[in-house]
Parts: structure tokens; sequence; C-alpha cells
């Protein structure tokens, strides 16, 4: 049994990953009713930000470019994490502007919408900075291994789920304790009651498309040093975080979260057994569970039914 | 917004303009695509994905059901045939038939998942499965060759009667791809004007409602993808020959999204012919752009956006939309069959 612990704590980690990074798409999807194929693209987009804001970007060889690279590396990556997925958000905002003309129509054109945007942004990329694949630099207090019962752990990767923890159960006391997160709420339930109420549902829209945008931003900038940065990387987390969505209810906060455990164990024990294969146990897993219940595992009825 | 409904019965007769028009540019293409600064291997490119892209419109929409993993029939076709070719014997039609056959199965098992499901989630379970496939057929190197694919599939010779026509010139083999394309378009011409493509058709337009006229929707939905699913696998077949090798390529969420992005830029939830118009776009865009910049997928995604915001009824909905605008105001019941 030994032997599996590692694949197991590989698993859970990825879970916890795989739930940061649906986060602002659940969000999305919930509020919304819109699934976001750009969402991948601005994940990487945030990535690729934070690493143009770490490594001094547009500014390198002026003398505040200089300036800055004299800083402390932690203290740059973590103006680089939180700078990242703020232009993020402003990028998903734009987009948002662009989606209203498809509101009250099938939810296809919302589809078809951010898929054309997630092109727009991944050549976009390629054209800023380049085909190649690029490390993200991770401060030293962060980075390295460590040794636990005689296993060798990544201790980045521990990082970064105790940064996914952190950040599901931020996000989690936004919307239930806040009052903002109440109005967000009842706009994900009955938006024509919200705007009766007064509330401006435009702005809300806006914020929170931002929002699920600047949490898929942070999501890139922490997953950068563990999968690498490539323009297409996008792709590659779209489906995971879909196929979350999907498998635990469209608009179910916590149904995603459980799902993207279930993902992240099912990838890893696949691993220990048939490490080529891990990836495919996501799809057979999407289709044992939406196969036979189509609203996945703590989903509610919503309009994308129709 | 007008939709395809707008196309009204009329006994299937094919001799409208369009289709005339269609028939001249296929029939003809060979004698000026050089003259006007393209090549005849993309003739038979967009032959093919022609095919393609109307056997999906049949389900895209005709059916309304929108299917995001259509690549991986496609590719399940390319490798039916690859696979005939180097493990049973070097055979044009068998290879096709090979082809038509494997797409068929694959899209009959996962019809058979789909059509119980509605809407957003159908879109969400066609991604799941074609993801499958596109994965499948990456990892399993003795089979599929893995990443780099099937490589060196012969393009058999054409046999009719004591006639053996090599098709390894690319003028020659855009003539098999054309008649192929063409009997293919008029069989879908005759099928969405046949009653069958009235009772999909009102399936697109509400299910429920389908449903109670008395029509089993379910054995429907499933013939509306599995047909479509036959029709990429024709096209797959021609693809591998075009390409002389199968790869997983053609199955990724990318390029079964892209085909989306040709059938609904031309216009295909408005018209017959829209997918012919995307297509078309597509490869044009793709020569003239790609050779301005390297970055030509950028500039045709941004018009695909914008197209999505303003004008989701394409092309085809533009020029229908035009026609009826200069069209005296008095010809418009006339015209508007012929439109489009």
């Amino acid at each position: 049994m030994t032997s599996l612990v590692p694949h197991l704590v590989n698993g859970l980690t990825l879970g916890l990953l795989f739930a940061l990074i649906a986060l602002g798409f659940t969000l999305i999807v919930g509020v919304m009713e819109v699934i976001n194929l750009a969402h991948g693209s601005l994940f990487t987009l945030g990535a690729y930000l934070a690493l143009s804001t770490i490594g001094a970007g547009w500014f390198a060889g002026t003398p505040f470019g200089i300036w800055w690279l004299e800083l402390p590396m932690a203290s740059r990556y973590f103006i680089g994490l939180a700078l990242g997925p703020v232009l993020a958000g402003i990028a998903g905002m734009l987009l948002e502007l662009c989606l209203r003309p498809t509101y009250g129509k099938a939810p296809l054109y919302g589809l078809l919408l951010t898929f054309g945007a997630a092109i727009v942004v991944e050549e976009a990329i390629r054209l800023i900075w380049g085909t190649g694949e690029r490390n993200m630099p991770v401060p030293q207090m962060i980075s390295g291994a460590f040794l636990m019962g005689g296993l060798i752990f990544s201790t980045y990767k521990f990082y970064a789920a105790g940064f996914a923890i952190v950040a599901i159960l931020m996000v989690w006391l936004f919307l239930e304790r806040t009052p903002y997160g109440a109005i967000i709420k009842a706009g994900a339930h009955d938006s024509e009651m919200v705007r009766a109420l007064g509330y401006d549902l435009a702005r809300l829209r806006l914020i929170v498309f931002g929002f699920g945008s600047a949490l898929a931003g942070i999501a890139g900038m922490v997953m950068a040093p563990i999968w690498g940065l490539r323009p297409h990387l996008g792709i590659d987390v779209v489906i995971p975080a879909f196929l979350i969505i999907v498998i635990g209810g469209v608009g179910s906060f916590w149904g995603a979260v459980a799902a993207a455990i279930l993902v992240g164990m099912a990838t890893g024990i696949t691993g220990a057994y048939a490490p080529a294969w891990s990836l495919m146990s996501m799809y057979i897993l999407l289709i044992a569970i939406v196969g036979f219940r189509a609203r996945g595992l703590l989903g509610r009825r919503s309009a994308l039914e129709n | 917004m007008i939709t395809l409904s707008d196309i009204p019965a009329r006994g299937g007769t094919p001799f409208t303009l369009p289709m005339g028009l269609f028939a001249a540019v296929l029939a003809t293409a060979p004698f000026w695509l050089q003259w006007v600064g393209l090549y005849q291997y993309l003739g038979v490119e967009i032959a093919i994905w022609i095919l393609f892209a109307m056997g999906f419109n049949l389900l895209f929409g005709y059916t309304g059901l929108h299917s995001f993993g259509h690549g991986a029939y496609l590719g399940i076709g390319a490798y039916g045939f690859g696979l005939f070719q180097k493990s049973v014997e070097v055979s044009l039609w068998g290879g096709l038939l090979a082809a038509i056959l494997a797409a068929t199965v694959a899209g009959a098992i996962v019809g058979a998942f789909l059509s119980h499901r509605r809407g957003i989630y159908y879109a969400l379970l066609t991604i799941g499965f074609g993801q499958v496939f596109w994965f499948t057929a990456m990892k399993l190197h003795w089979l599929t060759g893995g990443e780099d694919g099937l490589l060196n599939i012969p393009r058999p010779d054409l046999v009719i009667g004591s006639w053996r026509i090599s098709l390894n010139d690319n003028t020659a083999f855009y003539w098999f791809v054309a008649v192929i394309t063409a009997v293919a378009v008029l069989l879908m011409w005759r099928v969405v004007n046949a009653p069958v493509g009235r009772i999909l058709q009102a399936i697109r337009q509400n299910e429920t409602r389908a449903r109670f006229v008395g029509y089993d929707v379910w054995r429907w939905k499933w013939l509306a993808f599995t047909v479509s699913a036959a029709f990429a696998g024709l096209a797959g077949g021609l693809f591998a020959m075009a390409q002389q090798s199968a790869y997983p390529d053609v199955m990724s969420l990318h390029q079964s999204g892209v085909i989306v992005m040709m059938v609904l830029v031309g216009g295909g939830l408005v018209s017959f012919w829209g997918p012919v118009l995307g297509v078309v776009l597509y490869f044009i865009a793709r020569d003239v752009l790609g050779g301005l910049t390297e970055a030509w997928l950028l500039w045709y995604g941004l018009i695909f956006v914008i197209m999505v915001m303003v004008r989701p009824e394409g092309l085809a909905g533009l020029l229908h939309t035009t026609a009826q605008r200069t069209a005296p105001p008095a010809a418009v019941p006339a015209t508007k069959p012929e439109a489009v």
C-alpha cells in the first residue's frame, strides 16, 4: 500500500489545483450561464503577464527596469501574483462587453464567442511572448523538495495546494458572508428579480466576469511552475475546468470542488498503474457520471438545458 | 432573425441557382485556380472540407444539435482508410467504405449516449467523447502510430472496368473528390428537403413539441448524429488520401471548434449553402492572410468574434438580407425562397 501513498497525495494536490482552475469558471457559469471557453486562455494570459512582471517585461533596460530587477525575487513574485490576475480580470471585463449582444440568445452563441476569443488571446500570446516554452521563476522559500515518511515531495506543489485551499475558502466566504456575494448569488438564481430590486445587472455581470477571469489568472500564475508555460496551454486547462463543472453540476460551488478532487484522485490513481492513460480517466469519469446523471453530482436545473 | 426553416419545401428539386453555381464552380475549378494565384491542392482540401462541413451542418444547423467534437469522426474515417490500406489490402473503394463504416459505428455508439441530452449538455458530452477519441488516437501507438500518425498511406488507383486512373496527380484526384462531394451534397439536399429534413428541423425548433406530435425524438437525434458522422468519415477517408497520412491533430478540440467556426461564419444556421461559403472563406483567409502575417488566426478569430456579436446568421444571412433590401418590396415574397 505504501507505494500508492504518493499517488494519492499527488491526486489530492492535483484535485485541489483543478478546483482552483475551475473556481472562476463555475462562478461565471453559475451567474451568467455562459460557458467561458476563453477561461484557459485568460489563465495563460494571467501567467504570462505575471512572468513579465517578475522579469521587468517591457521596462527591461530602462532605469526603472534595472531598479526593479534589483528588488528581491520574492517581492517581485508576489507583486506579479497580484498584478497578473488583475490584468487578466481587465481582459475578462473586455470579453464581457463583447458578450453583451449574445445575452438572451441560445447559450450556443456565448460558447462560440468565447471560443473565438480563446483563439484570439492564444494567438496574441504567441505574437507577444513567442511560441517557445517558458519557465516561471519561483522564490527560494517555496521551491525545492522535502522528505516525508521516506518519500520525496515537491515543496511548491504543497504551497500551490495550500494556496488553492485558501482561495477556495476565500471565494466561498465572499459568496456566503458578504452582501455583494448575496447579490451575485441572487443574480444566478433570478436575474430579473435582482434587476427589479434596483441593482445594476450589467455592472454585476461585468464585475463577476472580471472576478472570474482574475481567478483564472491567479490559477495560471500558481500552476505555471508545475505545468510550464506555453501559448496553447489554454486548451489543456479549459477542458479539465469544464469537465469538472459538468461532473460537479453546473452552478454548484461544492459540487465543483468535490468533482475536482474526484478527478484529481482518479488521475492520480490511474497514474500509478497506467501513467500514459492518466488523463483519459477524467473523460471516462465524465461519461460515466453525465451519461447517467445529466446534471452532475450536485447540479440543479438551469437555463442551459434548453 | 431568419432560420433554416425559411427554406420552403419544394419537393427537393436540386435545380436552383445556388446549386447551379456550386456545380459550375466545382466543375471548373482546376481551370482557373492557378490563374487566380491559388493551387490545385487547395481545391482538393476545400472540396473535402465542404463535404465534412455540410454533413456536420445536418446535425448543427438543421437538427440544432451542437457538436463540438466532430473532428473525431473525420479522424476515425482517416484512420479507417489508412488501416485498411495497410493491413487489409490496397483498395480505393474498400478503404473509403472502411472509413465510412468506422465513423458510422463510432457515431452510432456515441449517438446512443448523447441522444437523451439537449442544449449545452449535448455540446459538453460531444466535447467529452471527442476528447476520448483524440486521446485514444494519441496513445494507441501500435494501432494509430501515436502523435505522428499513420504515414505513407497510398493513394490507390481508380479502376472503372478496364480503365485505370492514377490519382497521384492532384488534378486527377481533385476530379475524384469533386464528384464524390457533388454526389454527397445532392444526397444531403434530398435528405433535408424530404420529410426527414422537416422532422429534424421540428426537433431544432422545439424538441418537446416534436415529441408531442408523435415523433420518436431520440431515434431521429441518434440518426442525425450517425449520418453526420458517416459523412465525416467519408471526408476523413478522402482526407487521408489527400494528406497520404492520418494523424490525431484533426481530432483535437481546436479542429472541432474550427469546423463549427466555418459553418457559423458561412451561415450554416440559416442556409443549406452556408457551410460552403464558410469553408471557402476559411481556406482563402488561411492562404491570403497567412501569406501576409504569421498570426492570421488572430485576425480570423477577431472576424469570427465580431460576426457572432453583430451578425450571427453569417455570410449567407448577410447575402439574404442584402438581397431582400435591394429587391423591390413587392417581389420580396417571391424572391425569398431563391435567396439562399
